[in-house]
């Protein structure tokens, strides 16, 4: 059990239906990812790649329409495994027509007690999550100190106000805030971006999560502020080893922050290993697509040298038409008239192509 | 609250106040002059057959100072109002001020009991739809409420009179000479002003677009991150302010109904004075309820500023 991952994700799959084209949405579909206990896991991609939706998904946070849940979510905490999603199928009808789905009801209300039963200790208590744009993520009618206290007293021991309070004042050094004790009592509107998130940070962390899931969590801010919130998160990371599941499409941030990294295409998971294999762009062997994202990166030479950057060509997956083949099929740059036809007709594997590495691509299949 | 947030509230009074006062001299300017090239005078209409000689008349006229010019009247009108007197009504012979104050509690208590009967249908289907969606019940709720908000509010009241009672004898009839107050006779207008004003709907949809729109936001997502009561992160700017907005907007609505239910329940409120001294030609009695009638619609502002800003940290900065 020791170790066994702190989450583990099997086969997630997260599609919002679409009353006016009659198709699933499939923002997140098919995902397979693990986080080991202490490690920070990055997940990269472009906007839409299901990145977030994913992470929504753990906390059970997907709202609004009718959004259907389906695979595994496994939670190990206090030495059981719990799946997160379990009981959920039942409140979810789809009606089809050979083949075409015709009409999906949701019991919105239903599922979402269920949801809240499953996730009543875990929310915020057992994993707690910091979004990006701050400012608007905080409430604007309550003081920054009393949103600290009320996570507090809702997912700790303490339950006396005065103690809660000078708990919160803690956490609001911890994380860099000067004069805590003031800024206790002020505002959001009161704080700038770079403050808001740190008071987000400390509302995460002072309940002691076994998991911090961080949705962009320098999006939004200007670029200055973003390199100290990086810093921060990098701080914490050494004082305290939280285990982290770190969403961003900045791979400087999660280049800096992550021990293994996810790349996610198209609502699925591309490649996968340690950071070091996967984001250093000397490394050859990996998925087209990341080699892609690296190559669109801004580095010395193009400042230097004044070399355009390399875009990738296309748009992101539309996710409502997922092809037969590789989902990077039409974007890719090193189909080779060997594999040609595999990529055109079926969706390769998450392979394994060097120890603790794997790619989803036609490339590394001989 | 602690003493540094009175401030804010005790500026934004001192603001409204300004405000009314204005309004007030404003409101009375407005009616004074059209009353004033209104045909006819209360001697045209009340006196007419009573009093013989045209000599008599003018006498009368000159006693009351209707023959100074308009703005001289309209200065000593607002000397007087001033300090408190609004002068006597033509028709009865008895002083404004005090008549105010009877007919004024009456239209409050029907004006405030309406609007709760509206709130008390209204608040539960907005919370529900925007809650639950839409569901196979908050298509027929809304529906109800669209059909309800459309009905006459005369229509409405003679059905009512009609069978509770006529049909039933449930309630006492009221009559014009009953001068106390009872809740049993209040309940009938309240109840008919209250669905019969023709805000049901609005109130519905605005409260539900609002509740709605403030669920998405960010900081509510964080509330469920963090596993903390989303009714209670949304109350303040979902429910609160908006009530209260709605509460201070629906007020000249609910003031117009009552003109009616006033005069179908012979209800001794202002609206059914309004309507009686506008028929005699009462100036005195119409120029103090037109008072009357925008400091009610300006306490309904000053209600919805006070909660905004003791709500709204912002608004105290602003």
């Amino acid at each position: 059990m020791k170790n066994a991952p702190l989450l583990k994700i099997e086969d997630l799959r997260t599609y919002f239906y679409s009353r006016s084209k009659q198709a699933f949405i499939r923002s997140v579909d098919g995902v397979n990812l693990e986080i080991r206990r202490g490690e920070t896991l990055g997940v990269v991609g472009e906007s839409g790649s299901g990145k977030s939706i994913t992470a929504l998904s753990v906390l059970g946070l997907i709202s609004g329409g009718p959004g259907v849940i389906a695979g595994k979510i496994l939670f190990g905490s206090n030495g059981e495994q719990k799946d997160l999603l379990d009981g959920l199928e039942g409140y979810v009808k789809i009606g089809r027509e050979q083949n075409r789905i015709m009409q999906v009801s949701k019991d919105v209300l239903g599922w979402e007690r269920r949801s809240d039963e499953v996730m009543r200790t875990i929310r915020g208590g057992e994993i707690a999550m910091i979004f990006q744009n701050p400012k608007a993520s905080l409430n604007p009618f309550t003081p920054v100190g009393k949103q600290i206290t009320e996570a507090i007293r809702l997912h700790t021991k303490i339950t006396d106000a005065q103690e809660a309070a000078e708990r919160a004042i803690y956490w609001l050094k911890r994380v860099k805030i000067d004069s805590p004790a003031l800024r206790f009592d002020n505002y959001p509107f009161g704080l700038s971006g770079g403050m808001c998130q740190r008071a987000m940070i400390a509302m995460a962390l002072a309940c002691e999560p076994a998991l911090l899931i961080a949705d962009e969590p320098t999006t939004g801010l200007d670029a200055t502020i973003q390199s100290k919130i990086v810093d921060l998160l990098a701080e914490l990371k050494s004082e305290l080893g939280t285990t982290t599941m770190l969403i961003s499409h900045d791979i400087s941030v999660i280049s800096r922050l992550s021990d293994s990294v996810v790349v996610m295409y198209g609502g699925t998971v591309v490649e996968y290993g340690p950071v070091r294999d996967i984001l250093t762009a000397s490394i050859s062997s990996k998925h087209p697509y990341t080699s892609a994202l690296l190559a669109s990166i801004p580095g010395e030479e193009h400042v230097r040298d004044k070399v355009a950057l390399q875009a990738i060509e296309g748009d992101v997956l539309d996710t409502i038409n997922i092809p037969a083949g590789c989902r990077f099929y039409a974007r890719c740059n090193r189909v080779t008239p060997k594999i040609r036809e595999n990529c055109e007709r079926r969706e390769p594997d998450l392979r394994e192509i060097a120890p603790g590495h794997r790619a989803r691509c036609w490339l590394y299949f001989d | 609250m602690r003493l540094s947030g009175l401030r804010p509230i005790a500026l934004v009074l001192t603001r409204e106040v300004m405000i009314t006062v204005l309004l007030l001299l404003g409101v009375s300017f407005v009616v004074f002059v059209i009353l004033y090239l209104a045909p006819g005078d209360p001697f045209s209409m009340l006196v007419e057959g009573q009093v013989q000689s045209e000599e008599a008349r003018a006498g009368a006229r000159e006693a009351l100072g209707f023959s100074q010019s308009w703005y001289s009247q309209y200065f000593s009108w607002v000397t007087q109002m001033l300090q408190g007197d609004f002068g006597t009504s033509i028709r009865t012979g008895l002083p404004v001020a005090s008549e105010l104050v009877f007919v004024g509690f009456n239209t409050l208590i029907l004006t405030i009991g309406s609007m709760l009967v509206t709130l008390l249908i209204a608040v539960p289907i907005a919370l529900y739809s925007s809650v639950r969606g839409t569901t196979a019940l908050s298509w027929p709720l809304t529906m109800f409420a669209y059909v309800v908000s459309a009905l006459p509010v005369f229509w409405l009241g003679y059905i009512v009179i009609y069978i509770f009672m006529h049909r039933f004898g449930l309630f006492p009839l009221m009559t014009s000479s009953s001068r106390g107050f009872s809740w049993l006779y209040a309940l009938l207008p309240i109840v008919v002003l209250g669905v019969g004003n023709g805000t049901i709907s609005e109130v519905i949809r605005s409260l539900r677009d609002e509740m709605g729109r403030v669920m998405s936001e960010d900081y509510i997502r964080t509330a469920r991150a963090k596993g903390a009561s989303v009714w209670k992160h949304s109350f303040k700017e979902g429910f609160l302010i908006p009530v209260t907005e709605i509460i201070a907007a629906k007020i000249p609505f609910i003031l117009g109904g009552a003109v009616i239910v006033e005069q179908v329940f012979n209800w001794p409120g202002m609206g059914r004075m309004a309507w009686q001294a506008a028929q005699d030609r009462d100036f005195p009695v119409i120029m103090g309820i037109a008072m009357l009638a925008a400091v009610f619609v300006r306490m309904g502002s000053m209600f919805q500023r006070v909660v905004y800003v003791m709500v709204n940290p912002r608004a105290s900065k602003e």
